[in-house]
């Protein structure tokens, strides 16, 4: 399977009479965009406003992030079984809307979560202060269901994302890059002296909002399976959990997965990037084994001598973690596991809640537990009133001159457990 | 004392003695599927275990299974 990445460098947003990408500018028709929005009668007003790097913005609750992409060739579209019909994505040729995003706010469902700032120590902590970004402010019908209010404000970032990129469909893209997986037989036979190894992502299904949908199936009823990289990159996995923001896979990660970027990089050289497993985080002990399971026998039937497993989350989904890769390592597999931390906001306490001796090479997204100040911001996109109540915010949080006091776990992306972010630590 | 958890190998490690395996994570010691009447059942069921593990001797760490 091989797909062709057509990135599209924008460098600018901005309102205009027609949605279109010129000179390395996304235009922006507002009202077409917002009739589109607010053809879902589960939504009561749509706004839309812009917000790009450097500007004294501040965006918060965030519910999803999401870059715009179109399928130029091949089967399918982009977020297939979701936005699209349910054929196999993957193959052909995509454009993306590279530097720009959809961001989508307004009321969430349950706790309000997520910052993004624009400028400031915050916008050095999460990737989206770097894109020119559309921000969707979203009003739910009152009482909606949440389950309904979710999935309402899920699909609108979604299309609006679909939307924008469709203005890059007759765009010719700034660089083209190039990605296969072969069939793993053939992928044995063309490097048969690399070593051979997979990526496990551990996919958020905790349920009560804390979802992720694989080709429009909710992951949580779905058991361990193999999925081509290449799928990822067109939307066969999309977010539906915001909470805890640091640590949740927006949508853009998932197209964007850092860890897939990083094999691919390496593949035909050092090693041999054979596929990817996904697997759940379900809320049953036995879920959590059977999943462990098929995902450690899926392994040792692709014959890699290495995995590489990312988390998504914390606290119980540590304990998938841990039976990953204990799992995997008795199968005579090295794991490296890559998380985040909840060590207390002095760093003393325990990382995880789960911990083995297996697990002895850890890649960290840093402490979200973090206590850290971010400046008053000149415009607010969103409200700024729920910061008191968010998860890693406080009674306080918000100081009289607009700045906050927050845990590193308030920022979209923060801590990210697929390593799209920035933190590092030095050693003196 | 009786640690009543879903997640029991985080119980081990947390290095709880007398572990009772429970339900789910989001409704330990309930089940929302079960009528009101099913689900006291399924209640006092749990506890009894967890008074009964309470006055066990144990020899380590012990998950009570069924």
């Amino acid at each position: 399977m091989h797909l062709e990445l057509g990135n599209i460098f924008i460098n600018d947003v901005q309102f205009g009479s027609q949605t279109k990408v010129e000179n390395k500018t996304l235009y922006v028709n507002k009202e077409e965009l917002i009739t589109l929005i607010s053809e879902d009668e589960h939504l009561k007003s749509v706004d839309v406003e812009l917000a790009k790097p450097g500007e004294s913005i501040r965006i918060t609750p965030v519910k999803d992030v999401i870059e715009p992409r179109v399928k130029v060739a091949g089967s399918g579209g982009i977020f297939p079984g979701v936005l699209t019909k349910v054929d196999t994505v993957g193959a052909g040729r995509t454009h993306v809307l590279k530097g720009a995003a959809v961001v989508t706010t307004g009321k969430v469902v349950g706790f309000q979560e997520g910052i993004i700032d624009m400028t400031g120590t915050g916008a050095e902590y999460t990737p989206f202060s770097k894109l020119n970004n559309v921000v969707l402010i979203c009003q739910p019908v009152d009482d909606i269901k949440p389950h309904d209010h979710e999935r309402a404000l899920r699909m609108a970032g979604l299309k609006a994302a679909e939307y924008f990129g469709k203005a890059g469909k007759d765009i010719e893209p700034d660089e083209v890059l190039s990605f296969e997986t072969l069939p793993l037989l053939k992928s044995i036979e063309k490097y048969p002296k690399l070593p051979k190894v997979a990526y496990v992502q551990m996919l958020q299904s905790q349920g009560l909002l804390h979802d992720t949908y694989v080709y429009g199936v909710d992951a949580k009823q779905t058991l361990p399976t193999l999925i081509k990289p290449t799928e990822l990159m067109d939307g066969a996995i999309i977010s539906g959990n915001c909470v805890s923001a640091c640590d949740k896979n927006t949508t853009y990660h998932h197209l964007n997965n850092p860890i897939v970027q990083d094999l691919f990089k390496q593949h035909g050289k050092e090693i041999n990037f054979v596929g990817v497993i996904i697997t759940n985080e379900n809320v049953f002990l036995a879920d959590k084994q059977r999943s462990s399971n098929w995902t450690a026998d899926l392994a040792e039937y692709l014959g890699v001598e290495g995995v590489v497993v990312s988390q998504e989350g914390f606290g119980n989904p540590d304990t998938d973690l841990i039976m990953n890769c204990k799992k995997i390592e008795e199968k005579g597999i090295k794991t490296v596991i890559v998380t985040d931390e909840y060590a207390g906001r002095n760093g003393a306490s325990q990382s995880l809640a789960d911990a083995d001796p297996k697990a002895d090479a850890v890649v960290t997204g840093g402490n979200a537990n973090e206590v850290i100040k971010l400046p008053p911001m000149e415009k607010i996109i969103g409200d700024l009133s729920i910061v008191n109540t968010i998860a890693g915010g406080f009674d306080g949080s918000v100081q009289k001159d607009g700045s906050l006091v927050v845990e590193l776990q308030t920022i979209t992306g923060a801590t990210n457990e697929l390593g799209f972010n920035k933190l590092t630590a030095k050693g003196f | 004392m009786v640690h009543m958890c879903t997640v029991t190998p985080i119980s081990l490690t947390v290095g709880a003695n007398r572990i009772i395996p429970t339900i789910a994570i989001p409704y330990p010691l309930g089940d929302p599927k079960l009528t009101k009447e099913e689900e006291k059942v399924l209640r006092r069921k749990l506890v009894e275990k967890a008074l009964k593990a309470l006055e066990t001797e144990v020899d380590g760490q012990t998950v009570f299974e069924d």
